[in-house]
């Protein structure tokens, strides 16, 4: 099974990087969607058929905060899992994101932060399996 | 200006690049102040339990290599200036993040705006809060912090250890 991915991101270098480090994780990869504000990232929620969210905090029109209480509004879309990366530095808010279930990573990351973080969330079933 | 704040800046800002960037910088030595040409400038505003904005300006001699670490591009790959430029307002962000919480402890919220581009013209910070110079292999980093009506009493006097932060 390959996982269908949105990227909510005001940082086309910083979707990039996240998407590289998922390729890098070994995580089978199907659709790539972006989107660079929380009002967009519902959009593309309501136009693709999406398995993971990964999602900033601090962006334009609507952030991620606002976008994952939209989702959990919805019935469909609420038990998307869904990854905060983010510079937040604030552990209240950070705790109010992990008590919705949300797993949080903070940056700068490194790919076995992202790696890491894609297992548990998703098990190993969806790696693909490396010969060494 | 605050002489714990600069600190906190230059050991943010060094950590970041090198985490982010994989560019080592080191603090400027005091008689290199003064050899900064031409620096690309970002300013990214933050409001909550302070108000104010945070400054980063690198040499554009060293953008290409910013911008080519973080994306992992190969070499002999020429990146755009937005994109350039995008991986500067990145940097920024990032660097803004993790100072705030250096400074001010974790359990306050802050909010973050977008990082824009400053214009030359652009309203000059005459007295910042903190500035930091940094030296890199091919340029310099200026990293300054504005505070809009001073810092909460608690923290004018002994601003936070990083080790605080969440």
């Amino acid at each position: 099974m390959a996982v269908n991915i949105l990227i909510v991101d005001d940082s086309g270098v910083m979707r990039s990087m996240v998407q590289k480090a998922m390729q890098l994780s070994g995580l089978a990869i199907g659709e790539v969607h972006q989107a660079s504000h929380g009002q967009e990232g519902l959009a593309a929620l309501e136009a693709h058929w999406i398995d993971l969210v990964i999602a900033d905090i601090n962006m334009p029109v609507m952030n991620g905060e606002e976008m994952i209480e939209h989702m959990h509004a919805r019935p469909e879309l609420k038990a998307i899992p869904t990854i905060v990366i983010s510079t937040e530095g604030s552990q209240t808010r950070i705790e109010r994101l992990q008590s919705k279930g949300v797993r949080f990573i903070h940056k700068p990351f490194s790919p076995e932060m992202i790696r890491d973080t894609l297992k548990d969330v998703l098990g190993h079933e969806v790696f693909h399996e490396r010969s060494h | 200006m605050n002489a714990a704040i600069s600190a906190r800046l230059a050991e943010v800002t060094m950590e970041t690049l090198e985490r982010l960037a994989f560019l080592f910088a080191s603090p400027a030595p005091e008689t290199e102040a003064a050899a900064e040409s031409p620096l690309e400038t970002v300013r990214v505003d933050f409001t909550g339990h302070f108000t104010g904005g945070m400054e980063l300006a690198l040499s554009a001699s060293v953008l290409a290599e910013l911008a080519g670490n973080m994306l992992g591009a190969g070499e002999g790959t020429t990146l755009s200036t937005d994109e350039q430029r995008d991986a500067l307002r990145e940097l920024a962000n990032v660097v803004c993040g993790n100072m705030l919480p250096a400074i001010a402890g974790g359990e306050h919220e802050f909010n973050i705006h977008t990082p824009y581009l400053a214009s030359a013209d652009g309203p000059e910070w005459d007295d910042p809060a903190g500035l930091s110079r940094l030296v890199l292999e091919n340029g310099v980093c200026r990293v300054r912090m504005r505070v809009d009506g001073g810092l909460p009493q608690e923290l004018a006097a002994t601003p936070r250890n990083p080790a605080g932060q969440g």
